[in-house]
């Protein structure tokens, strides 16, 4: 069996670790560039100010770090579509089901394979794009932000693993490859979507912190700003969305007129201004830093869920199936 | 023939109409909020006051603006879809033997399939960037960013050239290699590497750039939504300054190439240069080389006629492939 998996699908295989191997030289390389940029430009501004203007790698190799996003679907497409429905399409099914192999062991011993090529699919793009972000994440603080998350860490393996599960599924029960490549992709666009923009934030109940205006407040590392604003005395949030001059978010018509005078230039406010500030406060909203890899584990955990269960349905349907 | 085109890839213009329709439901309804946000903002701020708070203006409908940015990826669809399998899924099913022997003479077969083809993508992309052309111009009013790269590429004219150049690679593709998985896999490849290549270093060369250079202590911004390649400072024997990385500096001049009747300006007391010092910073040249904002739709149509001339190489090339090949 794991010989016809191969003589199958060398091709796949083939074509997919030497994709692999050109995106490793292409990070490598300037990953070598970037890191060696970053720790120069650390030692010249060891007071760990004004090192916004740092740029690391070049456009193109940017673009093709962030388009890694789209890296898992393609395993589900190419892999997983074809996977059931391109035998079944030509009808080798029913020669492959009348071997001495029985059904349940074609499939495991297929699936199974290909889940090993997604996981390292998977895992060796975002290891790669994890060590090649290190110097980007020291300096931006936004390894947490949806779009860098996705990319790096754990979260890629899974994403890859429910891929190619997505496709095995739908092929299975549409049998007809180009139709089960057009859910797939359809399906995995939707469910990551649903999931990063609307589930991700309530894995764990945020943290808010109310500070004074005249004090900014900036949590520790790669925090994950949910929402942020300033509060009136009584409780009320500010709208943000006003033309007029604004002191420390407070527009000036709310202030005392000592704080008119701020906002045109002078440098430092008037007592009688920073004591009415003083009533306004402001908030953040936010994940903590520290909660990355709990994140991390956890949207693992229910990409891998999903993945189990559509292989669950894979098994279910071929196996009740007549030949 | 137009029958049996649509007999044969009705499923696929039925969801692509359906995916069409969703989306232009979508863009529609969010749009004229966002439009009517920024008229109202605009009459809010005509006295001439900063408008920079407008930048909160979009942060409710973060999910469209990611789906107006996926647009990007919408021409390569019709190219894996509709084209890849029009010949090769027949190819590999066998059934352009039967096809090839009707009375329709195998030209008249091609040419009605990818006329059909092609007309389907026009409407693909124009659909979709007249949608998102619309939905942004508000944002392009505030940000004049549309002639940047990722913006540009969808609006205007270029998405209906990018869905015809996919559709003419697909179909080449399934011609060529008579496998219908093989096709797609080159068709995606060879979209994106098209598009990248010409996106990060073609676009640029289309016009000659210009070049200005004014003085250091005034400022210089282009009309509209200008296109910026390179900024920078010149010293007094027009020899390149480095950018002011992690140094102190003074207009973009680092510390240690200010004159030194310039020495009070920077640090924490700094304050306005003494007469002295604007004297001697006169040597100093700032340069800002780009693409002014009224070639955006010269760039738009040289882009647009590379593209559609790609498609009809692609097309030739699919034409003499299956005319020549034997049933």
């Amino acid at each position: 069996m794991t010989w016809l998996v191969w003589r199958q699908y060398r091709l796949q295989f083939v074509l997919g670790a030497a994709l692999l191997a050109a995106f490793a030289v292409l990070i490598v390389i300037t990953g070598v560039q970037a890191a060696n940029q970053w720790h120069a430009a650390q030692a010249a501004c060891a007071a760990s100010h004004g090192c916004q203007n740092l740029f690391l790698g070049s456009h193109a190799v940017g673009f093709l770090v962030i388009s890694t996003l789209g890296a898992p679907v393609l395993v589900g497409l190419f892999w997983g579509a074809p996977l059931v429905a391109a035998e079944s399409e030509v009808g080798t099914t029913h020669f492959a089901w009348m071997q001495s192999v029985t059904r349940k062991r074609w499939l495991a011993v297929k699936v199974g394979w290909m889940l090993l090529a997604a996981v390292v699919w998977g895992g060796v793009i975002t290891a790669l794009v994890t060590w090649w972000e290190g110097p980007n994440n020291a300096q931006q603080l936004d390894a947490f932000n949806t779009g860098r998350f996705d990319i790096t860490g754990i979260v890629p393996v899974a994403y890859s693993v429910f891929a190619l599960a997505l496709g095995i599924a739908a092929g299975a029960l549409l049998r007809r490859v180009l139709p089960a490549m057009a859910v797939t992709l359809a399906g995995f666009i939707v469910v990551r979507g649903v999931i990063a923009f609307w589930l991700r934030h309530h894995y764990l109940s945020p943290v808010t912190v109310y500070h004074s205006v005249i004090r900014s407040f900036t949590p520790p590392g790669s925090y994950w700003s949910l929402a942020s604003g300033v509060l009136f005395p009584n409780g009320q949030p500010i709208d943000q969305n006003t033309n007029g001059n604004v002191l420390d978010g407070v527009p000036v018509n709310y202030l005392p007129a000592s704080c008119n005078q701020v906002s045109r230039g002078a440098f430092t406010p008037p007592p009688s201004c920073t004591q009415a500030l003083a009533h306004f406060r402001g908030f953040l909203t936010y994940q903590p830093a520290d909660r990355f890899w709990t994140f991390q584990g956890i949207e693992t955990g229910i990409f891998l869920f999903l993945a189990a269960v559509l292989i669950a349905v894979t098994a279910v349907t071929l196996l009740r199936r007549d030949a | 023939m137009t029958w049996l085109v649509w007999r044969q890839h009705r499923v696929q213009y039925l969801v692509g109409a359906a995916l069409l329709a969703a989306f232009a439901v979508m863009i529609v309804v969010t749009g004229t909020q966002v439009s009517d946000q920024f008229h109202s903002a605009q009459a809010a701020c005509a006295a001439g006051q900063p408008c920079q708070h407008l930048g909160g203006l979009f942060m409710g409908s973060r999910v469209v603006g990611f789906l107006v940015i996926a647009t990007l990826g919408t021409p390569v669809l019709v190219g894996l879809f509709w084209g890849a399998p029009l010949v090769a899924a027949e190819a590999e099913a066998g059934t352009t033997q039967f096809a090839w022997m009707q009375s329709v003479t195998r030209k008249r077969w091609l040419a009605v399939k990818i006329g059909w083809m092609l007309l389907a993508a026009v409407i693909w992309g124009g659909v979709i960037s007249a949608l998102v052309t619309w939905w942004a111009s508000p944002t392009n009013a505030e940000q004049l960013n549309q002639f940047d790269p990722g913006r540009f590429d969808i609006m205007g004219i270029v998405p209906v050239g990018y869905s015809v150049f996919a559709v003419a690679l697909g179909v080449t593709a399934g011609a060529l290699l008579r496998r219908t998985l093989p096709a797609l896999a080159v068709t995606l490849a060879g979209f994106i590497a098209a598009r990248v290549v010409i996106t990060l270093w073609l676009r640029s060369h289309y016009i000659s750039a210009v070049t200005t250079t004014y003085n250091v202590l005034g400022n210089f911004t282009p009309k509209g939504a200008y296109w910026q390649f390179a900024s920078g400072v010149l010293g007094p024997n027009g020899q390149q300054l480095p950018q002011p990385n992690n140094t102190q500096y003074f207009d973009n001049i680092p510390q240690a190439y200010l004159p030194r009747a310039c020495s009070e300006v920077t640090g924490p007391n700094g304050g306005n240069p003494t007469p002295a010092c604007v004297q001697a910073l006169s040597h100093f040249h700032a340069y800002l080389t780009y693409q002014p904002g009224d070639r955006f739709w010269a760039f738009q149509g040289i882009e647009t006629a590379i593209f559609v001339v790609l498609a009809a190489a692609l097309i030739a090339v699919t034409a003499v492939t299956l005319l020549r090949r034997d049933a």
